[in-house]
């Protein structure tokens, strides 16, 4: 039986983060400038930025950095000494994060963490995280969360969960991680006032978030159109930069480099993007997705055939920042409408 | 040997300018040699590059100069008309017409990447624009670093 | 005209009702809108072209999407507005196969001819459908005198009406162009088989280069502190470089593995490098319409890089790009007398 919520007065949030970073390392999102923010490790309580939309850059970023040393080594005499990275020294704490960037890091979960397989820089970060979420009062016209499983309110994944209720956040404990930081001072219980506001908010926002949009029969219905012209059409005004792919919560492509001189050097993952020439060209030459239009199918395939075959769910959240970011304005909802269309 | 005492490293104020030139094969590196052997002092803070045309350097080279830390860059080619490609410096005049100006536009202040005329026949010339782009850039100090730290203090 | 209208780009039409409320902005210019659509039809029935290249609906308000029109019914969906800001040139490189209609402004014209000099494409096989240009709208900049996300704009005569959940206001069009068609000195477009509308008087609303001028008159350090600060934003998506026209090499520098210019991680100093490259990889080639700054999702400051090697090939050179198409690149070439006082 979880503990009932708390609150947290604006007034005394710089406090509440300053008394969480004696012991843990803070993440949140941030602005870098007007309209642009990402999630970082936050040095000074003033930078965290609760109250703008969702960041550029979203939240697997923290547990699967763009740009990652995974081990350094050098040559000392003739042994060759190797220092892995993986090892998280402190706890971590992520706040500010949005169900739907939430219920991607649980899909990415499967692919870092899963069954097969055990991605240690991964994993390390996301045992030693505590997830906290903020709901969406105000979804913006381009979240479509409820067409994928998701919603503004949705816990599931969090370990606390915040409300913005205005002059104040309202705390909900989901898990025991959570639990965990109830006993700082500045969380006072909320009375029953707050509870229902939080749960107005809670009405109104889900009443906002309704899409149309359905998916259902998506996986089935992509088995039956991998040669279809269809895909001659949806490739048309992609350009091929890697917005979309590298904003998206739930991509993962990688590419692993090794950056050495003299004696010394490292191994680092970077982000990649299946919709660069590059990632699927061989060193023959050949090139199995040599156009637009076979990236394209690809990424729509992964995200709505593949991952379901592999996973069991589709991977797109709705979160709506390849909509608002690409270039050539392609909107993926129009494109699944279009899929499902008998 | 003796050590003598002027050779003393002064740890305080020991940095020095670091200064790439690019020296084309027939006329500017041709030069500094002729420096060389006619035993003309100038300051030792140059390492050359020898390239067989000023219009072979690519940007990029001064650029990832910049981006290593070094401190000044020096390009050097035969005179107009003289060329051994027949035109090769008169491209690579343009090129660093327009580089130089972006640079220093962008805020890599002027002085630290220069340009010369230097024939075969010049080691006085050379070791004199040696001198100049060393004093230029030792009066600016090590270069910014390329990334958002504080900037280095200058010595 | 403005009723409901089949989706765009769809090879199968569907109605846009699954797709409220996202209401699409209403069109600005309804004469030139519907000559656009006319020419186009024309070329497609007359099978002069295989495809024309236009603008449509977009399914948010503030955008126009690029629009892929095989048939005349598709070519009814093109649409002409203040928000038909992107560079279409861009798209030409994958259909070099087939003949061409694209529409294009006075920028995107200068890039086709720039991209014709470079030999990049066969002149017989284009069709440039000119539209003298009436400036475009930013629609980040409407964005932020918004108290709150905009669900529905549309333009009337000079003013812009831009409505959220609860806010609507009125704007003057002309306080929110892009600065480079506030600068810009080249609206009609220098090279066009057919324009849509008579040319446009060539008047710039600020000062040319006007961003260049002011970034200079900054004290070195601080535009250096700028440049790094602004870049170490960037994310390595490349939308700058694809979409502008003029960035189409087989292998870009950042790819080379030999020599390795740059890593592909986020370096500070690696994305100063990028950038500083592939603004002057630019030089004599650009044309100045701002499509690197319009596709950054990280809001990146990129025009006034360009804008300063476009003043200075100009002023060395006597040079601006895309206007003969039988110029030589001014870094091609040489004049014996070039500047050289620079030079010991």
């Amino acid at each position: 039986m979880r503990r009932g919520p708390a609150k947290l007065e604006k007034k005394n949030l710089k406090a509440f983060l300053q008394t969480l970073m004696e012991r843990y390392d803070l993440f949140g999102p941030v602005r870098l400038a007007e309209g642009v923010s990402v999630y970082k490790r936050i040095d000074d309580p003033q930078e965290v930025d609760l109250s703008s939309a969702n960041p550029q850059k979203p939240l697997k970023e923290v547990f699967f950095a763009q740009s990652e040393v995974m081990f350094r080594y050098e040559k000392a005499g003739r042994k060759t000494e190797v220092r892995s990275t993986e090892e998280v020294e402190r706890e971590r704490i992520v706040l500010g994060a949005r169900p739907c960037d939430i219920a991607a890091v649980l899909l990415l979960d499967q692919v870092f963490s899963g069954k097969d397989y055990t991605d240690v820089y991964y994993a390390k970060k996301r045992e030693k995280t505590t997830l906290i979420g903020l709901a969406c009062n105000r979804p913006l016209s381009t979240c479509f969360c409820a067409s994928m499983g998701g919603g503004p309110f949705v816990r599931r994944g969090s370990d606390l969960f915040w409300i913005d209720l205005g002059e104040a956040y309202l705390v909900e404990f989901l898990t025991e991680k959570g639990e965990a930081l109830s006993q700082n001072t500045l969380l006072e219980k909320a009375d029953a006032s707050e509870i229902d506001l939080a749960k107005a908010l809670e009405q109104r926002a889900s009443e906002k978030a309704t899409s149309s949009l359905s998916i259902e029969g998506i996986e089935k219905r992509l088995d039956e159109m991998v040669e279809s012209p269809f895909w001659d059409r949806v490739q048309e005004k992609c350009i091929g930069c890697r917005v979309c792919t590298y904003l998206c919560p739930t991509c993962h492509c990688f590419d692993i480099v090794d950056e050495a001189s003299r004696g010394q050097g490292q191994r680092v993952r970077n982000w990649d993007s299946c919709l660069s020439p590059l990632y699927s060209l061989e060193t023959s030459g050949h090139n199995p997705r040599p156009t637009t239009r076979e990236r394209t199918r690809q990424r729509l395939m992964h995200k709505f055939n593949y991952f379901p075959k592999n996973f069991g769910s589709v991977a797109c959240v709705g979160c709506g920042r390849c909509i608002i970011y690409c270039p050539a304005h392609f909107d993926i909802r129009k494109t699944l409408e279009e899929i499902l269309v008998p | 040997m003796k050590v003598k005492d002027s050779a003393r490293i002064d740890l305080e104020s020991s940095w020095q300018p670091k200064i790439l030139a690019f020296l084309c094969n027939w006329c500017s590196y041709a030069g500094a040699d002729l420096a060389g052997t006619s035993r003309i002092q100038y300051p030792p803070n140059v390492r050359v590059i020898r390239v067989p045309c000023s219009g072979r350097v690519n940007p990029l080279f001064i650029l990832k100069a910049l981006q290593s830390g070094v401190d000044g860059v020096l390009v050097s080619g035969c005179h107009p008309g003289d060329c051994h490609y027949i035109s090769g410096n008169y491209v690579g005049r343009r090129k660093s017409a327009t580089l130089k100006r972006f640079l220093e536009y962008l805020g890599i202040e002027p002085g630290r990447v220069q340009f010369s005329w230097v024939s075969a026949a010049e080691g006085a010339k050379f070791s004199q624009v040696v001198k100049e782009v060393t004093e230029d850039v030792r009066k600016l100090g090590p270069i910014r670093r390329w990334t958002l730290q504080p900037q280095a203090q200058k010595p | 005209m403005m009723a409901n209208a089949p989706s765009v780009g769809a090879w199968k039409s569907i109605g846009a009702e699954s797709v409220q409320p996202f209401s699409p902005i209403r069109s600005g210019n309804p004469m030139i809108e519907q000559r656009i659509r006319e020419k186009a039809k024309e070329l497609l029935s007359r099978k002069d072209v295989d495809l024309v290249i236009g603008f449509g609906r977009g399914t948010l308000p503030l955008r126009a999407t690029p629009l892929f029109a095989r048939t005349p019914e598709e070519a009814e969906e093109l649409i002409w507005n203040s928000f038909c800001a992107a560079n279409l040139a861009t798209y030409l490189h994958k259909l070099s196969r087939f003949k061409v209609g694209l529409v294009v402004k006075g920028c995107d014209s200068r890039s086709v001819v720039a991209l014709l000099r470079e030999r990049r494409f066969e002149p017989e096989r284009l069709f440039l459908i000119g539209v003298p240009c009436q400036r475009m709208v930013d629609r980040r900049k409407v964005q932020r005198v918004a108290p709150g996300e905009i669900l529905d704009a549309r333009e009337q005569g000079d003013r812009i009406i831009v409505k959220g959940e609860d806010f609507e206001i009125h704007l003057k069009r002309d306080e929110f162009l892009y600065s480079s068609c506030q600068a810009c000195l080249h609206r009609n477009p220098p090279k066009a088989d057919w324009l849509a509308s008579p040319p446009v008087e060539e008047s710039a609303l600020t000062e040319a280069f006007d961003e260049a001028r002011l970034f200079e008159e900054r004290p070195s350090e601080e535009r250096w502190n700028f440049f790094i600060k602004e870049t170490s934003r960037c994310i390595r998506c490349y939308a700058c470089r694809e979409a502008c026209p003029m960035c189409y090499c087989s292998e870009c520098f950042v790819d080379s593995s030999r020599p390795k210019w740059i890593g592909s991680g986020l370096d500070p100093s690696d994305l100063a490098f990028y950038h500083i490259v592939r603004a002057y990889h630019q030089t004599g080639r650009c044309a100045g319409c701002g499509a690197c700054e319009r596709a950054c999702p990280m809001e990146i400051r990129l025009s006034y890089l360009t804008q300063k090697l476009n003043r200075d090939v100009k002023e060395l050179f006597e040079f601006e790009a895309g206007l003969d198409p039988k110029d030589r690149p001014p870094l091609s070439t040489y004049e014996p007398d070039d500047w050289q006082e620079f030079i010991k």
